[in-house]
């Protein structure tokens, strides 16, 4: 192969060593490399939002990044969030709230949701699907979707709350 | 829809990246890569090296210098949405960043990139033309200063030559009174605009000089154009004048409509965009007025 | 009557011979099974299946619509790093029998669909050469090396100048464009149109949409030389209709051809079709002993995925003073695109918009004419609604001109001329029979939960301020859960009429439902659960859902047509009668009771005069392994404890329902925000209200998007310019608004468990209630809305010119 490079790159805690080709897209470096196929494709053009990851705790499109730029870097996937028997917070609304339904655009959700939660204090209902603009999903007509973001920015607040609480005391 | 082959640097001084260029011609420059890797995706574009620029600090950052700001090409448009530094001395910037594509894309996406890319509907270009920007780049043969106005030259064609790098662009200080308004029309939500405008109204003078007047107004638009553009016409029209009345503000928005000349495009006719242009202008033009009358108007505007 | 979707009263009381003890899980919303996997990036879609070894496709795709091939130049490509092989049509012709889609339609034209274009390509986007490689990547480097040259040949992109006489005829050998030609005819209608009160008469254009399912199709073929045996992993509705197709197409027994569609991201009609990507990959794997997988990029989707809806429809609605329906007559003509793709032919949407153009309404009279007319573009296929939201569009559009015309209440005149409870069963002038379904109750219903009178007030007022706010309503019905009957295929060879269960006491205790309809979003694996847990008596969590399966059940033919629920339950419902029945007669046996008197609740059999409870681990085992325990005559008689039954709705039942939206046209921008949207809707028996909801929400999602956004678009020479998500624009969050519902459960219908069918509702009700909204809101000009997607430009337009509008052409 012409023009391999040596990456290293923690995904979900775990730090892997591979030879990439620069031109391999991140996305396609997490499914096809590392056999993390919870990372979904859906158009390759950073629209869709299918493939969004964490990079460094910020979403970003894993189809708009080289493998290669992610070297270094600390890379927290769908698989990380938590696993079938113990969801994630995130997770746990999403089920509650049936904000899926067949699943492909869900990982991607999960990562912006995520980056929202940390970023925005998502005051009102129009913000939340101005933000969840950028990821979409044919099957919901997204309203359990923000449903579930309205439930874990208010489950963030009341834990912080309960948090400021106990340390006060 | 796979990139073809290319090789792959990641310089970490300007220095060493102007000699990368130097070296291989047919190189590209990568920042955010979010309009570059959509279209090296497609195939539409295919570059034997990528040179990461991503690595070299010192392209980063806002920083004051006097009352104006610097923004390095490198910063991120979720950077200069989220500074305080913005958000204090060019409110407006801060508001347009929300208007540009989505989190994960402003996650990566770098004022360099976009200005360099020169889309005609997209956001940074209509600040810089609205604020006058000014744009330094470095290149073999040296720095060079380059007003946003001769910087975007057309659809997708910047002025910088192939083996410049855009270093950082500087944003001057405002006059102090200076009220603001942007909005823009997209089919959907962080989509590129159908249109999108921002104006800008700055009051001046007191009693002594015979009251307060509209020293200076700025009207850009992108999407209307081959580039973003301003309308010196429909500005001359409000420039001078006490107040900005709604039907000033209406007939600037008809010199606006009259002097652009939109390019037709799958989503929207020409007749359509000069239309949208009309409605935005003058309703933003009445949004600065009101703020401009609103007692914290000294400070910045109100947006919306 | 009408209850809104409270999770308290949705534990229906026990009914029917086959319920055991009280259900606890069908009617509540319960939890889905399928989430934990999906939720953390655990699920396995067919681009996630890897096989060591695997060759990776890439395609050289048509440049011109229509087009003589007169050389293909692979030697450059062929000397690329990491390419297998490089195919034409002629390498593989010997490999495979042809596709074609037969109809017993009387003039049916049918049309071979190459796997690759060979002499001639007949839309921009069609397969012409398949590059076989290490990965993608190389195979995509190959594929742009590849030459072609082409001789142009006119394109067909607008199917009125296609059906002219002098048009070039895009498939040699038939005797005109036209593929499909239908006509309907019931009652006087010469005599209903000479002279009525009034009339009113409109060209409607319904433009093309694409299905855009998130997932791409992807399919991976995995043939063994040594056992001549192929399995396809495929992103595909209907495994069954592709396993049953493959064995003729490629001469392997039916026994040795698995089809599986794993967990798969989206359908909505688009993953219906056979199509030439999917032989391919199998013809190829055969051919080089190796899996080849071919995954499609959104380009390849948006160009090569059969496309929805496209019709031209001028119809005209007789009335008298009063406003009740005297006739209506109606011409479709509709875009099929370059192929009729099996299996449901180019006639499957067209066509169904004339049958169902009279909707619910009681109309006497009924001519209708439709014509499926080939064009160089991409093949017309199924999609969500099929035909229903082109023909609710029209027909309901008409009843609002209607309405303004005469001054009536849109609202009231629905109520007139909706077909009247006591006019169940009521046979349409197309020849479908509506069974009792709540036509009038779903629109009274609707109007009551969203305050229809308030907003008419509040409509009122904001005209009065200079704003344009509209309400438009719009009641669809629509056959679900066909069986033998009727058809989901009218005059096509194979059988949509039933589907199987097969359910499972293996000898541990475990329990395994294998369905052939499968799931893709609309959570059938938790849906069937629920009812086999009632059926059987035990928790959800003790029984195991396969489907997506050809290996599964004998014969199936998939999910599609809203017939998923309805008789996947069905089915399991008699399956689980059968093989309960067998359990009784063992636990009686153990329990020394008859088995009459002994009971099956909470998972443990029992009998009157016996402490004793026996579980299904305990009874399998004893069965099954506990030698002497059962006497060898029973054991001969029962053998294994599984039931298989086959389910016939035989007619199918009806679902209906209303939908009203209020939207607001932004005179600057010219606009559409939805401010409000309700849906009331008669599905029957709701297996799980939180998936019917989620279906409901989609389906709207989806109309809106038909309604507002969405539309493949063509320049003259056949291009497709929305060939990505940029320009094809499918609604994000910020377009879709928050939707209320309604669930009427009126009368049961006469299916297994009461269960209506809904899926496509959603889409159906959606664009008509939109334009009927928006044309509402524009009554201040004088203008119509005639044409789907309303964009800001149309509206432009129409707000600036009145009347005429934009886009009457084609
Ligand atoms: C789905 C989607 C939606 C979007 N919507 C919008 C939108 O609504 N509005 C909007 O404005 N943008 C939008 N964008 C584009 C986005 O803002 C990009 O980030 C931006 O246009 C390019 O910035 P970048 O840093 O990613 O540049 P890159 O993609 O890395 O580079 C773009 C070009 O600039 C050159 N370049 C980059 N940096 C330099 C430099 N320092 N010196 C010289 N040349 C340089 C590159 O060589 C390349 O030619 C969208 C993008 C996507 C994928
Ligand atoms: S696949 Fe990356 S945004 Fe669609
Ligand atoms: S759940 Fe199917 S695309 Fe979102």
């Amino acid at each position: 192969m012409p023009f391999e490079r040596r990456i290293a790159v923690t995904v979900n805690g775990v730090r892997h060593e591979r030879s990439v080709e620069p031109r391999l897209l991140l996305s396609d470096f997490l499914r096809q490399m590392l056999n993390l196929t919870g990372t979904h494709v859906g158009c390759e053009q950073g629209i869709c939002g299918a493939c969004t990851v964490l990079i460094d705790g910020d979403s970003v499109r894993s189809c708009l990044t080289l493998a290669v730029q992610a070297d270094n870097a600390e890379l927290r996937t769908v698989e990380g969030h938590g696993q079938a028997q113990s969801l994630s917070a995130l997770q746990r609304t999403f089920k509650q709230c049936h904000a899926l339904q067949c699943g492909f655009c869900t990982p991607g959700f999960l990562a912006t949701i995520e980056d929202m939660l940390n970023k925005y204090p998502l005051e009102n209902e129009n913000r939340i699907r101005e933000l969840l603009s950028g990821n979409l999903c044919r099957c919901t007509g997204y309203q359990n979707i923000v449903d579930a973001v309205i439930a874990a920015r208010d489950d963030l607040a009341q834990s912080e709350a309960a948090n400021q609480q106990t340390q006060q005391e | 829809m796979k990139p073809a082959p290319f090789d792959y640097c990641a310089p970490q001084s300007i220095d060493e990246a102007l000699a990368r260029l130097a070296a291989a011609p047919q190189a590209k420059l990568l920042a955010g890569g979010q309009s570059l890797i959509p279209m090296l995706n497609f195939r539409l574009l295919a570059t034997d090296l990528l040179i990461d620029l991503t690595g070299i600090a010192e392209l980063r950052g806002i920083l004051p210098h006097g009352r104006s700001v610097r923004v390095g090409a490198l910063t991120t448009h979720h950077e200069v949405e989220t500074s305080a530094l913005i958000r204090e001395r060019f409110p407006v910037m801060g508001e347009v960043m929300r208007h540009v594509a989505h989190l994960a894309i402003r996650n990566r996406g770098t004022i360099g990139g976009s200005l360099v890319h020169a889309d005609p509907a997209a956001e940074w270009p209509l600040l810089a033309v609205l604020l006058q920007a000014r744009l330094h780049a470095v290149g073999p043969s040296g720095k060079r200063a380059i007003d946003a106005q001769d910087f975007l030259l057309g659809a997708l064609t910047s002025s910088l030559d192939a083996d410049e790098i855009l270093l950082r662009i500087d944003f001057p200080a405002l006059p102090r009174r200076t009220a603001w308004a942007f909005d823009e029309v997209a089919l959907r939500a962080g989509d590129f605009a159908l249109c999108a405008a921002a104006v800008t109204l700055s009051v001046g003078g007191s009693r002594l000089t015979g009251g307060p007047r509209i020293t200076d107004a700025r009207i850009a638009l992108a999407g209307v154009a081959d580039t973003a553009v301003r309308v010196p016409v429909a500005e001359r029209m409000i420039r001078g004048q006490r107040r900005l009345t709604p039907e000033l503000a209406h007939q600037a928005a008809c010199a606006v409509r009259d002097a652009i000349n939109p390019n037709a495009d799958l989503h929207a006719s020409a007749d359509y965009r000069r239309h949208l242009c009309h409605g935005l202008v003058k309703r933003l033009l009445e949004e600065a007025q009101r703020s401009c009358a609103a007692p914290a108007a000294d400070d910045g505007g109100d947006g919306h | 009557m009408r209850k809104r979707s409270d999770p308290a009263r949705l534990r229906r009381p026990t009914t029917g011979e086959t319920a055991i003890s009280r259900p606890k899980y069908v009617g509540a919303p319960v939890e889905r099974r399928e989430d934990g996997r999906l939720l953390t990036g655990r699920g396995r879609f067919v681009d996630d299946v890897a096989i060591a070894g695997t060759l990776h496709v890439a395609f050289r795709r048509s440049d011109h619509a229509h087009a003589r091939i007169l050389k293909v130049d692979s030697k450059a490509a062929a000397a690329c790093p990491g390419v297998v092989a490089i195919y034409v049509a002629e390498d593989i012709e010997a490999d495979f029998q042809p596709i074609v889609a037969q109809s017993r339609m009387r003039g049916y034209q049918p049309t071979a669909q190459p796997i690759l274009a060979k002499e001639k390509a007949r839309f921009a986007g069609e397969a012409i050469a398949a590059v076989v490689a290490e990965s993608r990547y190389l195979a995509e480097d190959a594929a742009a090396l590849i030459e072609v040259e082409y001789e142009a040949l006119e394109s067909l992109v607008d199917p009125l100048r296609s059906l002219a006489e002098d048009a070039p005829r895009l498939h040699d050998g038939t005797s005109s464009n036209v593929l499909v030609e239908r006509r309907f005819q019931r009652g006087e209608v010469e005599q209903a149109f000479h002279n009525p009160p009034l009339a009113v008469k409109e060209r409607f254009r319904f433009r093309r949409k694409a299905p855009a399912a998130l997932e791409n199709r992807c399919y991976l073929a995995d043939y063994r030389g040594a056992a001549d045996s192929l399995t396809l992993h495929t992103s595909t509705q209907v495994p069954g209709i592709v396993r049953d197709a493959l064995v003729d197409c490629l001469a392997i027994p039916g026994s040795r051809l698995r089809v599986v569609a794993p967990d798969v991201g989206g359908g909505f009609g688009g993953k219906t079709s056979l199509y030439p990507e999917e032989v391919l990959v199998c013809v190829l794997s055969r051919r080089l002993e190796r899996p080849v997988k071919w995954t499609s990029d959104r380009l390849e989707d948006l160009t090569a995925t059969s496309h929805g809806f496209d019709e031209v429809v001028e119809a005209e609605l007789a009335l008298d003073e009063e406003g009740n329906f005297l006739g209506l007559r109606a011409d479709v003509i509709g875009d099929v695109g370059a192929y009729s793709l099996f299996p449901f032919t180019a006639g499957i949407e067209p066509v169904q918009v004339a049958s169902f153009l009279p909707g619910p309404y009681r109309i006497d009279a009924y001519q209708g004419r439709v014509r499926c007319v080939a064009t160089s573009k991409t093949a017309l296929g199924p999609y969500r609604g099929v035909g229903r939201p082109a023909a609710t569009f029209v027909m309901e559009r008409l009843v609002d001109m209607a309405a303004r015309r005469l001054g009536q209440d849109p609202k009231a005149m629905r109520l007139r001329n909706l077909v009247q409870p006591e006019d169940f069963p009521y046979k349409v002038a197309s020849g479908i029979v509506w069974d009792r379904s709540g036509f009038t109750e779903s629109l009274a219903a609707a109007c009551e939960a969203i305050g229809y009178e308030s907003l008419r007030g509040q409509q009122e007022e904001a005209r009065e301020q200079g704003r344009l706010l509209g309400i438009g309503m719009a009641t669809y019905a629509e056959l679900t859960g066909i069986g033998s009957r009727l058809s989901a295929s009218p005059g096509m060879p194979f059988n949509t009429g039933t589907e199987t269960a097969h359910v499972c006491l293996d000898s541990t205790g475990g329990i395994t439902a294998r369905f052939g309809v499968t799931s893709f979003g609309q959570g059938l694996e938790t849906a069937l659960s629920q009812v086999v847990a009632d059926e059987l008596g035990v928790a959800i969590e003790d029984v195991t859902i396969v489907q997506g399966d050809t290996a599964a059940v004998a014969h199936s033919t998939g999910s599609y047509a809203s017939r998923g629920a309805v008789m996947g339950a069905g089915a399991a419902m008699l399956a689980c009668a059968a093989l309960k029945e067998r359990l009784l007669r063992v636990a009686g046996l153990m329990l020394n009771a008859p088995p009459e008197e002994v009971t099956l609740a909470e998972a443990g059999f029992s009998a009157p005069h016996s402490d004793r409870r026996i579980g299904f681990g305990e009874l399998a085992k004893t069965y099954y392994s506990r030698q002497g325990a059962i006497a060898t005559d029973l054991k001969n008689e029962l053998g294994e404890l599984s039931a298989s039954r086959m389910y016939d709705p035989e007619w199918g039942t009806t679902s209906c329902g209303t939908h009203i939206a209020l939207v607001e046209v932004d005179r600057e921008t010219c606009q559409v925000k939805v401010l409000k949207y309700l849906v009331a809707e008669d599905c029957g028996q709701l297996i799980n209200p939180r998936i019917v909801e989620g279906q409901n929400h989609g389906g709207v999602a989806q109309g809106i998007g038909a309604a507002l956004l969405e539309e493949v678009i063509f320049d003259e020479q056949g291009q497709n310019l929305t060939a990505s998500f940029m320009d094809y624009v499918l609604p994000s969050a910020a377009e879709v608004p928050r939707m209320e519902q309604v669930h009427l459960d009126l009368e049961k219908p006469k299916t297994l468990g009461g269960i209506r069918g809904m899926g496509e509702g959603g889409t159906i009700g959606a664009p008509a209630a939109i334009a009927n909204a928006v044309a509402d809101a524009l009554a201040p000009f004088d203008c119509e809305v005639t044409e789907l997607p309303i964009t800001p430009e149309r509206i432009f337009r129409l707000t600036r010119d009145g009347r005429d509008g934009s886009g009457r052409g084609n």
